[in-house]
């Protein structure tokens, strides 16, 4: 088990010197606990507390970059089996495969610079290319690394190549963008240890099942590479969920560090939908990498969303953008509700409101993602900050007559919105959801 | 154990009531029961209270303090209310509490206040948006406020970290865990830093008749794990009772046939 | 150091539920560890996959799923032959959307007519699902359990404001059932004892925690599911250990990934797969969460599912 915070902080010499950079030894010892910084920038700390740090404060599983710059994809670093129990940190990276003598490379390549899209407001892309060595030609295999690496400037590179004779002078000409060498077996770990040991990069660990991949990671560390990446041989899905889940429990549960590494699964099938859906399994359940072999915009999307949801933070309430929502149809006349802008509330405010078949507008308003009555505890959903946003928003010239409908659990500041909102009627909705309907085909 | 009582809240619609109409009586009488029944603090909440919120804290303070002779803990969100309160807070029987500061960059100024009044305050182991995971993101986040803190000027031991009780009923897992903060909050500082919480926020959302036993049960918990301080109902005789017997097992008070009664 | 498999062992187990008539059963749930964990406990039953049909032309759904079932959609019994002979379909669920006061008031006994026709064209297990009106769901459903006595259906779903009365007749008929909650585990939980405080029989239950589309809530779905299923396997709560449903279609094809056309929004793709797998993902989703049922509606996202299916046993 990792060291939590607190327990390195005991181990510090709570001098406060702020030599480290911190305000407070607390601090360090907080930010050292989540891999942020090493152990070394206290220069007071105690040959005792050294080795009671060395390995316990090295995190389970191995967390770093999957090529460089600001579109790198962090891999690694995950502490829990189950989204609900804390967040899934590091999203599944997305890679594209392509063959090196594929007259199509120079345009997939293109294609997945080209891949960024905005949703619910983070920016999401195709992460990686994976180039495959169809050729088995060192030159063309060095020629195909040098065009994605020039057409898809910002994608990480992984170098999907077995015979280390082949990959190395590709691995030497685009070094400066840390490909991922895929794969070491056991009977290339040597050689292919010594290009990514020589050029700096992160290397795959490839054996059929978990015992022959235990033995192979500790060769390639004993080697001297730190950055590895685990390929089990799991093709079908059943053997992806299993051999994903028996890693990241070895690794959590029983600190089993030859499997403390991030995992990359081939999901590469005939059919497109086919092949969406497992690597929907492989996001689900554990992979790190996940290659697939086409990049089609509605298979983006798809994947791409589904990594969202399985990746946000439990504890961060999901946001909804801050606006006025048209349900249905709504003319001048139609009733304008309003309510805060954590993601549920929207999703069964505004389905309620379907369920009415009444056209209406929905305002929503910024809160930081809480709900109703607790936004209101917390000052952000007060008379005068919705008065400010009924006035900022324009609600007004949306409506023939100004009404806003409030929810039932802020009745209390109905009084205070009318003295702030001058010509507004304000309506007191229902508390709960579920009478919507009834509330609004009553108004009728 | 601290007793913090609660009864004083804007939530209450015989308070608000009272507030509204400058009505002083029903809240004196309140924090005299209070007082009486063994609140070392008076929580006085009076919500966000955006409009005269500086004339309503100064007068609940100053009506307060005619009767009750208690430090009181002032409960708003709105900074110049708070500080107008302080202003007129008497700190004979002890210094002020300011409820709240946080990691919200909205609530830093509270602790500026702290130090200018030089009262005490409770800090809310929350960041802007979300809710903390666990009790190691909870002493992150204490870190966080403490650094600041001596930033301030306001020294650790005036300082209640407060883990945040949620509500059992919908976040069953967070009882735990803010249990687990408790005890580690302490060993954030030596001498150890106080802790307070929200008892009857374990119990929101629940029947009504399950409340009581709900907070009393949780209350033991948290006083096992060494918890200073809780902002509670004091008339609750059942809650005060289990208290004082559960002070008994951590041998903090000597027994007698009739403890309960002293 | 050597790899030890890590395995886990569960004090509880999912409930098995078969529902269909005799020869024609399916069986779900059965499960001693988490979805599709074989190496370490019995996974023995299939997830299902039902097809959504309505009682009336489904004029809400989008062109994509609607036009596959353009020739049949006018008529129950067409639509259910057509979902049993041509797309070779397991098992169908009824919807009784034409019920809801709002979508043509239809009364219950003309609802447990269309069940008589339908459960006399087919011969695979039929789910018959409300209109999701709290009210008339309430007398709609006795009248479905009443019309299909005999056959062993899953009738649902049963909430909070309704279940009394759809217990008492899913126990009289004799027939499994769904009951419902919104999002919450802790409601689930409490629904579900309430329905077996009935005197209901556990084991003739369904859960539904609500199901939620790809990109709209799946992840508080996901959880929920999760969340279940771990309360059913590891803290052995009896109450927990039903199979659970997710109402695939019905949350998917509405949302706006399931209905702009490439034209609308270019950098989204072809409508046509989008649709198609916006389904698949979200029904594959919900599988890994735990759910044994799914009710689908467009014919290659049922396809791929079964596929995904295929691996995963």
């Amino acid at each position: 088990m990792a060291l939590t915070g607190v327990q390195i902080f005991k181990l510090l010499p709570k001098t406060n010197c702020k030599k480290c950079g911190f305000p407070t030894c607390l601090a360090f010892a907080m930010k050292l606990a989540q891999g942020g910084i090493e152990l070394s920038a206290c220069p007071d700390v105690s040959d005792e507390a050294k080795s009671a740090l060395g390995e316990a404060s090295a995190p389970p599983i191995r967390s770093f970059a999957l090529g460089t710059g600001a579109t790198a994809a962090k891999m690694g670093g995950e502490n829990v089996m189950f989204r609900h129990e804390k967040k899934f940190v590091n999203p599944s990276a997305i890679a594209v495969n392509i063959k090196d003598n594929d007259a199509n490379l120079a345009a997939t390549a293109e294609a997945v610079a080209g891949s960024e899209i905005d949703r619910v407001g983070q920016k999401l892309r195709i992460d990686a290319i994976s180039i495959e060595c169809a050729s088995g030609d060192s030159a063309t295999y060095e020629a195909a690394a040098k065009t994605v690496a020039e057409k898809a400037p910002g994608a990480a590179i992984i170098l999907n190549c077995r015979d280390a004779a082949v990959i190395e002078a590709a691995a030497k000409a685009i070094a400066d963008r840390k490909p991922l060498l895929y794969a070491a077996t056991d009977e290339t770990a040597e050689a292919m240890a010594a290009i990514a040991k020589a050029n700096g990069l992160p290397l795959v660990a490839s054996a059929k099942g978990l015992d022959a991949l235990s033995a192979l990671t500790e060769k390639i560390k004993g080697l001297g590479v730190e950055d590895i990446v685990l390929e089990s041989g799991a093709e079908s899905a059943k053997e992806i969920i299993e051999h994903n889940t028996q890693i990241r429990r070895a690794a959590l549960k029983k600190s089993f560090k030859p499997l403390g590494y991030p995992i990359i699964n081939s999901v590469i099938r005939d059919d497109s939908i086919l092949e969406t859906s497992i690597a929907s399994v492989a996001i689900a359940k554990y992979s790190s990498i996940v290659v697939i072999s086409s990049v089609e915009k509605w298979k983006n999307l798809v994947l791409f969303s589904q990594r969202q949801n399985l990746y946000t933070d439990p504890q961060v309430p999901m946001q909804v953008e801050q606006k006025i929502y048209e349900i249905g149809e709504p003319d001048k006349k139609a009733p304008l509700m309003i309510t805060t802008n954590f993601s549920l509330t929207y999703f069964i405010v505004s389905g309620e409101i379907e369920n009415s078949k009444v056209p209406s507008r929905l305002a929503v308003m910024d809160c930081e993602g809480l709900s109703v009555l607790t936004a209101w505890a917390a000052g952000k959903f007060t008379a005068a900050k919705i008065a400010n946003f009924v006035n900022e928003s324009g609600m007004a010239d949306m409506v023939e007559v100004k009404e806003l409908i409030l929810p039932g659990q802020v009745a209390i500041l109905s009084g205070a919105l009318e003295d702030k909102l001058e010509g507004w009627k304000i309506t007191i909705g229902p508390r709960e959801a579920n009478a919507i309907p009834t509330f609004l085909k009553g108004r009728e | 154990m601290i007793i913090i009582g609660e009864k004083i809240s804007v939530i209450a619609k015989k308070v608000r009531e009272a507030m509204d109409a400058r009505d002083p009586k029903p809240i004196q009488d309140l924090a005299m029961e209070q007082w009486k029944a063994g609140a070392h603090f008076i929580d006085v909440n009076i919500g966000p209270a955006e409009d005269k919120g500086e004339d309503l804290m100064k007068w609940m303070v100053e009506i307060i303090q005619e009767k009750v002779q208690a430090p009181l803990c002032l409960d708003t969100t709105n900074a110049s209310a708070l500080e107008a309160g302080l202003k007129v807070h008497n700190n004979e029987w002890g210094k002020a509490l300011i409820n709240s500061t946080s990691n919200d960059p909205e609530r830093f100024g509270m602790l500026e206040l702290a130090a200018k009044y030089e009262s005490e305050i409770i800090a809310l182991t929350v960041g802007k948006g979300g809710l903390p995971a666990d009790s190691e993101e909870r002493c992150g986040i204490a870190a966080e406020i403490m650094g600041r803190a001596m930033e301030f000027g306001v020294p650790l031991e005036n300082i209640y970290l407060d883990p945040l009780i949620l509500q059992v009923c919908t976040t069953q897992d967070q009882a735990m865990h803010s249990m687990k903060a408790i005890q580690d909050f302490q060993d954030l500082n030596d001498p150890p830093m106080k802790t307070v919480v929200g008892l009857s926020n374990i119990s929101n959302g629940v029947p009504r008749n399950m409340r009581s036993l709900i907070d009393k049960t949780y209350l033991v918990l948290l006083m096992y794990a060494g918890l200073t301080a809780a902002i509670a109902n004091p008339l609750d005789k059942d809650l005060v009772d289990v208290m004082k017997t559960t002070d008994l097992f951590l041998n903090k008070s000597l027994y007698a046939d009739s403890y309960l009664d002293m | 150091m050597s790899f030890v498999v890590p395995k886990e062992s569960f004090g509880g187990k999912v409930l098995a539920v078969d529902f269909g008539k005799e020869g024609s059963k399916l069986t779900i749930g059965g499960e001693t560890t988490l979805p599709f964990l074989a190496f370490e406990g019995e996974v023995p039953n299939r997830p299902v996959v039902a097809y959504e049909i309505q009682d009336c032309a489904p004029e809400d759904w989008p062109e994509t799923v609607q036009s596959i079932y353009k020739d049949v959609s006018g008529d129950p019994v067409s639509w259910a032959k057509y979902c049993q002979e041509t797309l070779g379909a397991k098992a169908i669920a009824l919807r009784l959307v034409s019920t809801h006061p709002d979508r043509g008031d239809r009364s219950a006994e003309a609802a447990a007519q269309t069940i008589k026709d339908v459960l006399a064209a087919i011969n695979i297990p039929l789910i018959i699902l409300g209109s999701n009106h709290i009210e008339k769901d309430a007398t709609v459903l006795v009248a479905a359990a009443e019309a299909a006595s005999g056959y062993n259906c899953i009738i649902g779903k049963a909430q909070e404001g309704n279940y009394k009365t759809i217990v008492a007749a899913a126990l009289a008929h004799n027939h499994k059932l769904i009951a419902m909650s919104e999002l919450d585990i802790n409601l689930a939980k409490q629904l579900n004892i309430l329905i077996t405080q009935m005197g209901f029989d556990k084991e003739k239950l369904i859960t539904d925690p609500m199901c939620s589309a790809l990109g709209y809530g799946l992840e508080y779905t996901y959880s929920v599911m999760e969340r279940i299923r771990l309360a059913g396997l590891a803290q052995n709560d009896p109450t927990m250990q039903p199979p659970i449903v997710g109402d695939v279609g019905m949350y998917v094809w509405k949302v706006k990934e399931t209905v702009a056309s490439g034209n609308d929004v270019p950098e989204w793709g072809e409508l046509e797969e989008r649709s198609i797998s916006w389904e698949t993902v979200t029904a594959t989703s919900m599988m890994l969460s735990g759910s044994n049922l799914l009710i689908m509606r467009h014919p290659r996202a049922v396809e791929n599912v079964e596929k995904t299916i295929d691996e995963l046993m």
